[in-house]
């Protein structure tokens, strides 16, 4: 399972767009290139609970054709909790729906536990369920515990031989009290805690789910972060979570999919994909730094986000272990106050919005306009981290 | 049901043995249990509605007895165990073809559809317990409005339940099967309510239809049906006092019409499929 959320800031090129560069081998953007270790990622579709190969959708035909998803490949092993990330438009619900048969794609294969979701629908059923559309995912007017017991039943199971588990699941997510209470009277957190747990009232070892925390708030966002994490280390269960939401697939996630332009351009586990972003950086604050100061420190230092108040200054510096101590030599020759110098590092918001160049708007099918509000998104939540970020300790990496 | 059952029982036994396998407890009773279940919840769920539709259902009637009898005396009122059979099939039929055309529909704006193409029972099965549980409500009401409906004309049927129910439920199967083919082009095209309700018009002409005098008629559905209801409810003929060709043309045409209805249901979700647009509303 992924480690908890770094609690470290944010690495930004805001103010001069020449700020850190990840040096990471995940960079293509263009979404033309597979990615390099996705071979040997790969499992036997037999061995995989999902198995998706050269899976390819183009909607409508002629001019107005618009390919939604193109040669997507992947699989994920049983247990395995893989995010599914990408921009507006760029494939993942066609993906996801295509894997589940509710979208015939052109070309391609998909399996559940080995088993073709085409050619055997109903036995791949078996195994895999999904959440599609949030709390818009069970009916309202029932109450918690009838949603389960039907969604049980139509997944072939005898309600009242399961009612223990379901009660086990009430408790988990914190809906024992709302049971009998109907499903449009609960708030929105709670309505999508009813969609989750109905889906896993018929007992699956495959379950996708379409933006899990969406609308919820911190707290239950991050207490449905924790059921998640529990059901796959306890249960077994294999889980595919798509989300504009980084923290939960950074919290969550082993591993992650990014797609762009319906294709996959990353393939990798949270720890490498960030691994690959950590070029060492720092934010130091300084007194004492004039413009003669700063245009000097500018030609010999690859400076970014340069912000000057009355007296201090404060900037970002990629730099390794050398590059740092001949800063320091420079700073110290300037007869500069040195008033704090942080670590940075790059979380999975900013590695999504370089992966995906961060201004993938294109004008692919009727999400064209809106295909860069996730790595608005995420550059939103990086720039939020990157203000309010932790002070700088004495301690660790920072000083 | 266990695992092995069903469509993929041809497929391969999962081979990664490193995931517990799901059990399962259930079975088609269950499931049709649940789906009948949930289709009463619902519908008493929506009181307002299911109390309008009862009086909507009765106050027509009373409207149409309370106005022809003003108008035409008793020559409506000698025509008045006709008027009630076949406004009694008028609401099954109705009842059962926007029934099952409104179920889909609703499943789709409220996000639930796809995940009852999700089941191990398969899409087709979930569909024909919906229209069982479908029915089952539409007996129940249309009985309701037919008891009022006795109540207000003072009028008495002969209610042999042993050759209604049959005769009324096949007859309304081919409603069915218009309602799948409604609820299927509901699904690829969103909205068709114009031609849904237009439909519903139809009907009356279809429980009136003459087969006795167009022979050809009686493959039409509803009018086979409508004409042994009328006299198996007024005359008290017996299921088996039918002749045999006239339960042929019944069952043949229930069948017919269900299965038409059923392939239009089943191309138009692939379809859909095919589009993306199974789940959208």
């Amino acid at each position: 399972m992924a480690s908890e959320p770094s609690e470290t800031g944010q690495v930004s090129d805001s103010e001069t767009g020449t700020g850190q560069v990840p040096d990471g081998g995940h960079t293509d953007t263009g979404g033309a290139t597979a990615p390099t270790d996705r071979e040997s990622r790969a499992l036997a579709p037999d061995e995989a609970a999902i198995y998706v190969d050269g899976l390819s959708k183009t909607f409508g035909k002629g001019k107005e054709a618009v390919t939604a998803v193109e040669d997507v490949s992947f699989s994920v092993a049983p247990g395995e909790v893989v995010g599914l990330l990408g921009p507006n438009g760029a494939g993942k619900t066609t993906t996801i729906k295509s894997i589940l048969g509710l979208v015939l794609p052109d070309e391609g294969e998909a399996r559940v536990h080995g088993i073709d979701v085409h050619e055997h629908p109903r036995k791949a059923y078996e195994y895999v369920d999904a959440m599609l559309e949030g709390a818009r995912n069970d009916y309202w007017r029932l109450t918690v515990r009838e949603n389960l017991r039907y969604f049980a039943a139509i997944r072939g199971q005898n309600p009242d031989a399961v009612a223990d588990r379901h009660d086990e699941l009430l408790e988990q997510f914190d809906l024992a009290e709302q049971a009998d209470t109907a499903v449009r009277d609960l708030s929105r957190g709670m309505k999508q805690k009813v969609s989750l747990a109905s889906v896993l009232a018929g007992d699956v070892s495959v379950a996708f789910l379409d933006e899990p925390t969406l609308g919820l708030d911190v707290e239950s966002s991050l207490k449905l972060r924790k059921e998640l994490t529990r059901l796959a280390a306890e249960r077994g269960i294999t889980l595919v979570i798509s989300s504009h939401d980084m923290e939960v697939i950074e919290d969550v996630c082993d591993r992650v999919v990014i797609m762009n332009e319906g294709r996959v351009i990353v393939d990798d586990t949270v720890e490498e994909l960030l691994a690959g972003f950590e070029t060492q950086g720092y934010r130091i604050t300084a007194r004492g730094v004039d413009d003669a100061v700063l245009a000097d420190l500018r030609e010999r230092f690859d400076l970014a986000a340069v912000d000057r108040t009355s007296d201090r200054t404060r900037f970002e510096v990629a730099a390794d272990t050398a590059t740092f101590y001949r800063l320091t030599d420079a700073m110290e020759a300037h007869d500069l106050d040195l008033a704090s110098v942080e670590t940075v590092q790059p979380d999975l918001a900013e590695a999504f919005v370089e992966m995906t160049g961060g201004d993938s708007g294109d004008s692919r099918g009727g999400d064209g306009d809106a295909a860069t509000q996730m790595a608005d998104d995420a550059e939103a939540t990086a720039e939020g981290s990157r203000v309010s970020g932790p002070p700088a300790s004495d301690g660790g990496e920072r000083q | 049901m266990t695992t092995a059952e069903g469509e993929g029982g041809g497929a391969d036994a999962p081979s990664s043995s490193s995931f517990r396998e799901p059990v399962r407890t259930g079975g088609y009773y269950h499931l049709l249990k649940a789906v009948v279940y949930r289709d009463l919840l619902i519908w008493v769920r929506y009181p307002v509605n299911a109390a309008l539709g009862l009086f909507m259902g009765v106050f027509f009637f009373a409207l149409m007895f309370y106005g022809g009898t003003l108008v035409a005396g008793q020559a409506f009122s000698d025509s008045i165990e006709g008027l009630i059979v076949g406004y009694f099939l008028w609401t099954l039929s109705l009842g059962a073809y926007s029934g099952i055309m409104n179920d889909i529909q609703s499943e789709a704006s409220w996000g639930t559809l796809e995940r009852h193409f999700m089941t191990p029972f398969g899409f087709g099965p979930v569909v024909f317990a919906k229209s069982i549980a479908i029915v089952f409500r539409t007996f129940l009401t249309s009985a309701a409005v037919l008891a009022l409906m006795l109540v207000i004309t003072g009028t008495s049927l002969e209610l042999n339940l042993v050759t209604v129910l049959p005769v009324a439920t096949l007859t309304i199967i081919a409603a069915l099967g218009l309602g799948l083919v409604m609820g299927g082009l509901g699904v690829l095209y969103k909205r068709i309510s114009n031609v849904a309700n237009i439909l519903q018009f139809a009907f009356i002409g279809l429980i009136s239809a003459p087969v006795f005098d167009l022979p050809w008629a009686r493959f039409l559905p509803l009018a086979q049906g409508s004409a042994m209801l009328q006299r198996a409810m007024r005359d008290g003929v017996r299921l088996w006092e039918f002749e045999p060709t006239a339960i042929a043309v019944l069952v043949g045409t229930a069948v017919l019409y269900l299965g038409i209805g059923y392939a239009i249901f089943g191309l138009t979700t692939r379809r859909a499929r095919r589009l993306g647009v199974l789940g959208d509303y």
